[in-house]
Parts: C-alpha cells; structure tokens; sequence
C-alpha cells in the first residue's frame, strides 16, 4: 500500500493549487469574466435610470455572474488534465477514484470561492455605492457563497469530467450544468435576497432558502461522488 | 413474441380508455365551475395533462432505474432500455407543456407565466433534452452510454427537488393530490380521471415495449447484415 487517501488528496490538491499559482490562469480568466459580466450589466442597467433600486436585482445578477464563471473554471480545470495526458497518468497511479474526485472537487472550490469574494467588493463598488447598504450581516452572504459553491463545484466536477470527453466541450457542459443546478440557484437568489433587502421575516427567509441549497448539496454531492468512479474510468 | 402481444393488447387498451375517458369527461363527468356559477370548460383539459404529467414522471423514473442497472451491469440493453425509456419522458414531457400551455392560456389569460410548477416542468424539459445532446456529442459507445445513465440519475434526482419546491414557494398552479378541499374531485370526475390515467400508463407501456421491440428487431438486422459480409 503507497501513501493514505488523505495524504494522495493532498496531494492532488497541492498540485492544483501549484499550477494556480504559477500560471494565474483560472483565478485571472474567471476574474476577468466577472468583471466583463459586470460592464455588461452596466449596459443593461442603462436605461432604468437613477431610481431603480439595484439591490432587487442584485441577488440575481451576481448569481449570473457566478454561475457563468464557475463553467469557465470547471472547464479549465479538466482541460489542464486531458491536454496534457496528466488524467491517464492519475488513473494509472494507485489511487482511490473517490480522492480524486475530492481533490478535484476541492480544488475548484477554493478557486471559485476566491474568486467570489473578490468579485462581491468590487460589484458592490460599481453598483451600490450612495444607496442603501445589505440590510443583514454580511457573514449571512458568506454562508451563501459557500453553501451554493459546494453544490456547483461538487456537481460541476462530475459533469466536467464527462464533458471534456464530448465533442462539444464547454458548450456541452452548459447544457447539461445549468438545468441540473436550477434548484440551487433559486435557493441561493432567495437567501442572498433575504440578506440583501432585510426584513421581519428575512432571517426565517434566509435560513430556509439555505435549507433547500444544503439539501440540494447533500443529495447531489453523494450522487455526484457515487458516479464519479463510472464516469471517470470510462 | 409473447411481450409483443401483451403490448398490442395493452396498446389496444389504453387507445380505448383514453377514448372513453374524454368522452366521459365531457359528456359525464360534472362540469367544475367558478365561484360565481359560470361553467369552466377548460377544466377538461385536466383528464389528459395530469395522467400525461404523471407518466412523464414515471417512465423518467425508469430512465434513472435503467441507468442504475446499467452501471451495475454494463450490460447494452439496460442502455437502450434507459433511452427509449427517456425519449418516451421527452414525448409525454412535451404533451404536458402543450395542454398546460392551452390551460394557461385560457384560465390565467396568459401563454406562460414564470410560475413555480410551470418553471420547474421547464428546467425537466431541458434536463430530458441535454440527456440527448450529452448521448450524441460522445463518439465512444461504452462512454457515451456510462455518461448518458450518469445524468439521467442526476437529472432524475432534480425533478422531485422541482416538484417539492413547488409545494414551499407560495404557487398558484392547483396542486391535485393531498391538496386539501381545494382540489377534492367528486366522485364521477374522479372515476373519469382513473380511467383516463389507466389508458394513459398503458399506452405508454405499449409504446416503451413497441420501441424496444423495434430496437431489437434492427440490432437483429444489423448482425445479420454484417454475417452475410455486407
């Protein structure tokens, strides 16, 4: 027996973080994606004048924003892998299938948890600024990030996995990511609203939105971990 | 064979208790009508959406089923089995929207609405389509079949999330079962509806065993094409 699965997803991790942090591809394309998105916006808001109130659809928009990015990152992250033949090399070493998936699915977790914690101060910096500020504490938005990031990095590892194998690529994930993470992205607009806009009953709100998001969470990431070893060994 | 018949018997069947559930339904089945007297007609529409909602859901079922089976087996059939099973969702997933969309039209005074159940149906519907562009973007057939069962489990454990989330965000689409006095049927209607239901399940078995039939027939052609060295 070679190293323990806790040490080979380190392992993994470590590797991933490594070449993050000597090529700055992912953190650097999804940042600028972000920050693309958020000029785009400033074109649609264009015409709704100064007294349209962002912050309604604030919840909205950034969860756009996140959602499009993170399929930029969850594809980079494979296409690493296949380009270079380093994912016949992981699956020839003697390592359980299930840390593979771990390590991956952590990895692009961290990054798309940096990512969106750079991206909130500065979308809060374009739009919000003279207006009312989030009505909640902002660790509530935080609990959000998180909960609503491990289900798209968990899911997201999975299909990624299948779609750098398809003809289509990253379109391909597309189609297949977004339907799948509807539930979620509807529970993580529903509780970012409830922190953002406040209320009686917002922190009732707040929580249960979280609720279904963890639930999702749950069901989708056993699953997700369960069909990782099929799907990746194909 | 011998399924064969059962297929033709089933198909047969439900042709007829479908029929006659529509018959019942308008000649019948007593008119549901609003608060003020007046008769609601499209109300009718209820005996063919609902059983076709239901069985959109339940052959979807057989999509994760199949898919299941096939990872534990690797075995084709559980392959084919599992697709037909979702062309068969596809199939009664749009009927569904279709008679929705005439039942929105008339009793919201809309084509649609971004209601909870409707949005929901919606996301399926494009879970059952990117099942089928996932199948033909994949050259590989071992591959192509392990990612198609793969997301037809995923996409099957999405619909009931769609289908409880309805139940929680406030929607104004009538929930029919274990919704309370509000969606009580009376006796005759639910009689009507039961049979209409019936028809409904047998034919989709009647089509789901036609088409697997039909795949066996052309897979039996094939193999007979290649021993003859064509």
């Amino acid at each position: 027996m070679g190293a323990s699965s806790w040490q080979q997803f380190k392992a993994i991790l470590h590797k991933d973080l490594v070449m993050e942090m000597r090529t700055r591809e992912m953190i650097t394309s999804m940042g600028m994606y972000a920050l693309l998105t958020m000029v785009v916006y400033q074109i649609a808001l264009a015409e709704a004048g100064d007294s349209f109130d962002v912050r309604l659809v604030m919840p909205g928009l950034i969860w756009v924003a996140f959602i499009f990015m993170s399929l930029l990152g969850l594809n980079r992250s494979f296409v690493h892998e296949t380009d270079q033949g380093c994912i016949d090399a992981l699956l020839l070493a003697p390592i359980d299938r299930p840390v593979i998936f771990f390590a991956k699915f952590v990895g692009n977790l961290i990054f798309l948890l940096v990512v969106e914690l750079l991206s909130l101060p500065v979308f809060s910096f374009l739009f919000l600024q003279g207006r009312e500020g989030i009505a909640n504490p902002v660790w509530m938005l935080g609990v959000v990030l998180l909960g609503a990031s491990i289900g798209i990095s968990g899911v997201g590892t999975l299909l990624a996995t299948m779609s750098v194998n398809t003809s289509g690529k990253d379109i391909m994930l597309t189609v297949v990511f977004v339907p799948l993470m509807y539930p979620l992205l509807r529970a993580a607009v529903g509780a970012t609203f409830a922190v953002v806009i406040g209320g009686p009953a917002s922190v009732f709100m707040f929580w249960s939105w979280m609720a279904w998001a963890a639930g999702f969470d749950v069901i989708m990431l056993v699953a997700a971990f369960g069909l990782y070893e099929f799907v990746i060994g194909a | 064979m011998k399924r064969m018949t059962i297929a033709k018997i089933a198909l047969a069947l439900g042709g007829v208790l479908t029929t006659v559930a529509f018959l019942m339904a308008f000649l019948w089945a007593s008119p549901s009508s609003y608060a003020d007297g007046r008769v609601d007609f499209a109300q009718k529409i209820f005996y063919f959406h609902v059983p076709v909602a239901e069985a959109s859901f339940l052959v979807f079922f057989f999509t994760a089923l199949y898919g299941l089976r096939f990872l534990m087996t690797k075995e084709r059939r559980f392959d084919v089995k599992a697709r037909i099973a979702t062309e068969l969702t596809l199939f009664f997933v749009l009927l569904t929207m279709a008679t929705g969309i005439l039942w929105t039209r008339v009793e919201w005074g809309v084509w649609w609405q971004w209601e909870p159940r409707l949005t929901t149906y919606f996301i399926m519907t494009l879970l059952v389509v990117a099942y089928f562009v996932l199948r033909n973007s994949v050259e590989d057939e071992e591959k192509r079949a392990i990612y198609a069962a793969a997301y037809g489990i995923l996409a099957f454990l999405d619909a009931p999330i769609s289908f409880f989330i309805t139940r929680w965000i406030n929607s104004i689409h009538p929930v029919v079962f274990g919704g309370g006095a509000n969606s009580g049927l009376e006796s005759n209607m639910l009689v009507t509806f039961i049979i209409a239901q019936v028809g409904m399940l047998l034919l989709g078995y009647s089509f789901y065993e036609m088409r697997l039939h039909e795949e066996e027939v052309k897979e039996r052609l094939e193999a007979l094409k290649v021993s003859i060295g064509g």
